[in-house]
Order: structure tokens, then C-alpha cells, then sequence
């Protein structure tokens, strides 16, 4: 199956370097900055949901009414950077009579900042994560979804259907979802490894030069913090946060991490042995086996104590279409579609028709990264991490940038 | 007889503009972002275009990070790779431009295509096409270990940083050398071993001291873009053991809520590298001077 869809992988390979060098992530959904907050409201006004505090999000216009016919002409999106397979944007084209035009963004803010002053003029937002959300609130630019023209919002895992970040789901549709957890060579490391050590196996002086971390402050403290037995994605305690720093640098000492994004080619290119990543990024990394490799090589252990998380789908208020904004939310939420979709992006939708089984059945996914998979088990176990307020995400940074500086 | 030095400053009116819009006015911007504020709600970087209202706290921080933090290291590093990268680079850039401007003969055009062809190739991609040659399994790779070197290049080696800075800019230090051997009047050499000077005393005691002005410009020329390099650790290195100052603006502007802090990082380099033009202005002012008396 990957043969299939060399070609466009190259392409995609260069885009996200290219978002690299530039400072942004291309990866889907996965956001490399500030994200979340400790309570429902931070100090300085900004309204997040957390787990603890769910939110109803504000409300300042009503949705479009029931029944109106689909617009024609041009749908505007704007996406990650290879988020949607091209053959479902066609399907849809053809489905609907419509052109779609999409728009790139590289970080959440960077789009969040476009949309603000009128750079990006899109109908639907895809990918965005509750972090964006709260801003996309505060500046006023989403309009409320009328659920009567997306009958496949009962698809979605039922963990999501009324999720912390918005309430009743007044504003999004769940897009993919993904973990935290650490991609590795089935050829070099067992899974036992992991089973007796966990996240320790990351501080192994074995695999100098042959590991890696996520380039996201966030998701990497984090790690830190769960490794030294913590289990808060979203800590405030200045002790916990400082010793997650020097657990990072302890493990920068034993050895030499390299700290990217690219453990989904890095990995099966045989360049390392094993990284902390996304898990969806191991379902990508299939696509980038060399040929004539098996993919059974690609192992994932997904962490007991870790992140889960999930992006979204929006319809922007300015929308020109909202009838097809709509129509489209309705088209990838659609099991089959969906399904198609993933076949392109790799991550996972958040759609509970989605089994195990049934992407297992789909012959797109080698066994041995059934544990990448996210149930909706997993994803309601998995930790949130929100916004942090300003004081604390100073914090993060200072040692964050304590372990980046070398 | 009045009129001429007004149109002589009118000839450099479109470089003044120039120079207001496109350096001035952003170098202001950047400072107003530095000693500026963070937007509390989409915390992003507020300008503080009021100089009497700047605030310091934060930048004394980043400050301090630098003579004593974290990022002391880093600014070390990256004076010492810069450092590293340009006597690596004269080392191969000297000889050759030595050779194009003056033993090239008929050839010289050739020459100086052939040096300049590869770098029609974006910087990006030619970088990348590295990242395949020095991969575990990449041609250069294999090819080394014909001579016995086993090495990781991409396992965040500063080594290959060095080189990758040295590959990036080397054609920017060879072509101002060469355009400055080229102008050399090699009747001074010819006259200097008339005069019993060997070849070695007459190149250390005529043909350097008249090449000091290009030697120092080809030098500020890749210095300075190597200061802010990042995209070349990026792609060849990704390991904190190999940050540079680059790196760091990167991050701070990109993908943290502290874009003050790449700011300000911006501006110390700025002014790192202003001493630096400075000593290079004065040393042609100097080299001026002593050619008219």
C-alpha cells in the first residue's frame, strides 16, 4: 500500500522540512506552542475549558437556519499542510460541484494572528486544537454549527461529543485524534523494554545518537514530568516543572537526543532507533518504509500515564458557503471518507465507527502498531494539556530552554 | 556652481530611503517588541512604540540568561562555530580565489562558472541533498568508510554544522576575495622579487597587507549571515548540543508566547554585529588612507 503513495510522500517530505526551516510544524493537529490552561478562565480573561472545569463557550450569533441549498462555486479551507487526502478533496468536488481552495498554516498562532487581520478568509478551519479554539473565541471569528446538517456527528467517540473545550459542541466537529508515546524499531528494542522500564528506556546511554524527542516544549516536559512519576500535563508547581528540566538534561548528557519532528522518516529510514512522538506520526511512517522493509519493524508503546489529544474542525463566521463549510464537517466525519482520509494523512479520525478492527481490516496498518491506536479507552484515560497561564508557561520555557541550549 | 552638492544629495536620497524604510524602521520595530508587552488574551508581541514607556524587566531576564543562563553556552557555541567555519573557509576560499585571479589564464571564465553553477541551487535544497549524501546509508557516508571513517554526520554533530556553514557561504567569501586579488597590481609582486624577496616574503609582505580590505570584507560577509544562521543547524543537526543564537530567535519568535525574548536576542547579535562592521569600516577607511598618501 505505501507504494501507492510514494510520489506525494516526497512532496510532503519537502514541505515539512520546509516548514522546519521556516519555524513552524506542517504535522497534523499537533501544535508546537503554548496550549491549554489550568482553569476555565485564566487570569487574563482567556476562556479555556479544562477537564476539571468544562466550558460552555460564548455565543454572539445564531447558527444558519435548517434546510438551505448547498452555495456553488469555491469552498475555502484552511489546513495543515497534507491533512486531507487529495482524493477526498476531489470526491467531495465531485459530490457537491464545488472547488475547493486551500490555504496552508504552519503554527496555530501564526493562523490564529491571519485570521485576526484578515489574511486568511477561509469557510472552514481544519486541525485546529483548543488552544486555538479560546482565541478563535475571544477574537469572534467562528460561527455556531447547526447539527442538522451533519447527521454523521453520532459517528464521533462518544468521549468527544461534549468535550471540555466546548461544551454541546456548539462550535466543532473532532477531527483526528493522537497520544503521546515513544515510536521504535522492533528490530533493535523488545517491546518488554517498556514494560519494565517505561519512559526510562528515553534515558538508556544504549542509544546515544540513535534517539530523539519531540520539538515541542509542552509534550516533552511533560514527558519529563510523568517519567519523574508526576501525572500533571499542565503543572504549575515551579519544583515539579524545574525537575522535568533537569530530567532533560540528564537525559541530553546520557545521550544527545536530537529534537524534531521527523521520527516518521528518521524511524523507518533506520536513522534512529526510537523517539517520543505522536503516535500518529508511526501510522505516517508506515508510508515511509523503504521498499521492501517490512513496516512490522515500526513499534509504538503508548504510556500509561501520558497526553491524549484531538483537533477539530470550525466554520468561520465571515464564511461565503457555511451551507458547504457544513456539508464538508458532515463529509469527513462520514466513516468511509474518513477512512479514505486517514489512508493520505496517517493520524487517526476521532470517529468511533472507527475500531481497531476495522483498521486493522483495512490492511493500511502492520500489527505491530496496533498499540499506536487510540480506543476510546485510551483517549478517555489520556491527560489533557491546556493553556498555561503566562507566569507558569515561563516557567516551561526557562527550562526548556535550559535543555535546548546545550 | 552652488547647485551641485544639493543634487549630489539628491543622488542619495533613494539610499537613505532605503536604508529608513527597510532598516531603521524594522530595527525600531524590533526593539519595540523587545522592551514591549504580551497580548494577555492571544499572547502574541504588543510594540511598545513609546520609547519612554519601554519595559525591561523581561529583557534584563534574557539578559542575565545570557551572561550566566542558559544561553551563555549558546552564544559561546556560536561565536566559536562562526569562528571555526571562517578559518575553514579561508582556508579553502583563499587559495582558490588566489588561483582564479591569478593562474586561471583563458580558463578564468570557466573557473568562475563552475564555482558559481551549484549555488543557482537554493540554499534549502542543496542542505537537503546533504542530508541524503551524509544519512547512514547516503553516498558520502559509504564513501568515507572506504578511508576507515565510520562517523555519524547527522547524529547533532558540531563537525558537520561547522562544514555545513563553510559549504553554505564559501562562494560568498571566494567571489569579493577574487574581485579584490583581480584589481591587485602583480607588478608590485614582480617588483618585490626583483628586489630579492622569495616568494613566500614577497606574498607575506606585498600581496596580503594589498588584499587586507577584501580579506576583511569577504570575511564580514559570511560572518555576518552566519551569526543567524539556523536553518543549516536545523536540518543537518537538531540536537541541543549544536544550538546556536539562531536557533533560539527561531524559537522564541516562532513557537513560544515570549517573542520578546527573540527580540531582544535579535538586537544583542545586531549590535555584535555592528562592532563588527565597524572594525571593518575603519580597517578600509585605514587601507584608504594609506594607498592615496
Amino acid at each position: 500500500m505505501s507504494t501507492s503513495n510514494f510520489r506525494p510522500m516526497q512532496r510532503r517530505d519537502f514541505l515539512r522540512k520546509l516548514a522546519i526551516t521556516t519555524g513552524g510544524i506542517t504535522v497534523g493537529g499537533a501544535v508546537l506552542s503554548a496550549c491549554g490552561g489550568g482553569s476555565s478562565t485564566t487570569a487574563d480573561g482567556l476562556s479555556i475549558g479544562t477537564p476539571q472545569n468544562p466550558i460552555k463557550l460564548p455565543v454572539s450569533t445564531d447558527p444558519i437556519a435548517d434546510g438551505l441549498a448547498n452555495e456553488s462555486g469555491t469552498l475555502e479551507i484552511l489546513n495543515w499542510a497534507d491533512y486531507m487526502n487529495p482524493e477526498s478533496i476531489a470526491a467531495f468536488e465531485t459530490q457537491f460541484g464545488v472547488k475547493i481552495s486551500t490555504s496552508i498554516y504552519d503554527t496555530e498562532e501564526g493562523a490564529v494572528a491571519k485570521l485576526r487581520n484578515g489574511t486568511f478568509k477561509p469557510d472552514v478551519i481544519l486541525g485546529m486544537t483548543d488552544t486555538g479554539l479560546a482565541k478563535l473565541i475571544a477574537a469572534d471569528i467562528l460561527q455556531p454549527l447547526n447539527k442538522s446538517y451533519i447527521p454523521n456527528f453520532g459517528n464521533v467517540i462518544s468521549g468527544l461529543r461534549n468535550p471540555y473545550y466546548d461544551l454541546e459542541s456548539q462550535y466543532t466537529v473532532p477531527y483526528f485524534i493522537y497520544g503521546n508515546g515513544i515510536g521504535y524499531r522492533t528490530d533493535v528494542i523488545d517491546k518488554s523494554a517498556f514494560a519494565q522500564n517505561g519512559y526510562e528506556v528515553l534515558w538508556d546511554a544504549k542509544y546515544n545518537g540513535r534517539l530523539a524527542v519531540l520539538d515541542s516544549y509542552r509534550d516533552t516536559l511533560a514527558m519529563a514530568i510523568f517519567r519523574n512519576g508526576g501525572n500533571d500535563a499542565n503543572s504549575s508547581d515551579p519544583d515539579e516543572i524545574k525537575k522535568a528540566g533537569e530530567a532533560l538534561i540528564e537525559m541530553r548528557e546520557a545521550v544527545n537526543p536530537k529534537v524534531d519532528i521527523l521520527g516518521y522518516q528518521e524511524i523507518p529510514a533506520g536513522n534512529r532507533d526510537i523517539q517520543f512522538l505522536w503516535s500518529g506520526d508511526m501510522f505516517t511512517a508506515v508510508q515511509y518504509m523503504p521498499e521492501g522493509l517490512d513496516p512490522g519493524v515500526l513499534g509504538f508503546w503508548y504510556p500509561e500515564t501520558t497526553v491524549t489529544k484531538n483537533d477539530f474542525m470550525c466554520v468561520t463566521k465571515a464564511a461565503k458557503s457555511p451551507v458547504l463549510a457544513h456539508q464538508l464537517i458532515n463529509f469527513l466525519s462520514d466513516t468511509d471518507s474518513a477512512l479514505k482520509n486517514r489512508e493520505y494523512v496517517g493520524y487517526q479520525p476521532a470517529l468511533e465507527t472507527i475500531t481497531v478492527d476495522t483498521l486493522l481490516a483495512s490492511g493500511t496498518i502492520p500489527e505491530s502498531l496496533v498499540d499506536a491506536l487510540v480506543t476510546p479507552e485510551k483517549y478517555a484515560s489520556g491527560l489533557a494539556q491546556v493553556t498555561l497561564e503566562p507566569a507558569v508557561d515561563a516557567l516551561w520555557l526557562e527550562q526548556w530552554t535550559a535543555f535546548t541550549a546545550g | 556652481m552652488k547647485r551641485t552638492p544639493r543634487l549630489w544629495t539628491l543622488f542619495a536620497l533613494p539610499g537613505t530611503t532605503w536604508l529608513v524604510a527597510l532598516f531603521a524602521i524594522p530595527f525600531y520595530a524590533v526593539a519595540c517588541v523587545a522592551f514591549g508587552t504580551i497580548d494577555p488574551i492571544f499572547r502574541d508581541a504588543v510594540p511598545q512604540w513609546n520609547p519612554l514607556s519601554w519595559d525591561f524587566t523581561q529583557a534584563s531576564q534574557t539578559l542575565a540568561s545570557l551572561t550566566s543562563g542558559p544561553l551563555r553556552g549558546v552564544a559561546i557555541r556560536t561565536v566559536v562555530y562562526v569562528f571555526c567555519a571562517m578559518v575553514i573557509s579561508f582556508t579553502i576560499g583563499f587559495p582558490i580565489a588566489y588561483f582564479l585571479a591569478r593562474h586561471s589564464g583563458k580558463r578564468k571564465l570557466l573557473f568562475l562558472a563552475l564555482i558559481i553553477v551549484p549555488f543557482w541551487v537554493n540554499y534549502l535544497m542543496r542542505m537537503l541533498a546533504w542530508v541524503n549524501l551524509l544519512s547512514s546509508d547516503g553516498l558520502f557516508t559509504r564513501f568515507m568508510r572506504l578511508f576507515g571513517v565510520n562517523y555519524n554526520w547527522l547524529d547533532g554533530s558540531p563537525i558537520t554544522v561547522v562544514l555545513g556553514l563553510v559549504y553554505g557561504y564559501v562562494p560568498f567569501l571566494i567571489l569579493p576575495l577574487y574581485a579584490t586579488l583581480e584589481r591587485l597590481d602583480w607588478r608590485l609582486i614582480d617588483a618585490a622579487r626583483d628586489l630579492g624577496a622569495n616568494s613566500r616574503q614577497a606574498f607575506r609582505l606585498v600581496t596580503m597587507p594589498m588584499s587586507k580590505a577584501g580579506l576583511v570584507a569577504a570575511g564580514i560577509l559570511i560572518a555576518l549571515p552566519m551569526f543567524g544562521d539556523y536553518y543549516t543547524n536545523d536540518l543537518l543537526s537538531r540536537s541541543p548540543s549544536t544550538e546556536m543564537l539562531g536557533n533560539q530567535i527561531d524559537f522564541f519568535l516562532n513557537g513560544s508566547s515570549q517573542p520578546q525574548n527573540g527580540a531582544l536576542l535579535v538586537i544583542v547579535l545586531s549590535i555584535f554585529l555592528l562592532a563588527l562592521m565597524s572594525f571593518y569600516l575603519r580597517s578600509t577607511r585605514q587601507q584608504a588612507r594609506q594607498t592615496t598618501r
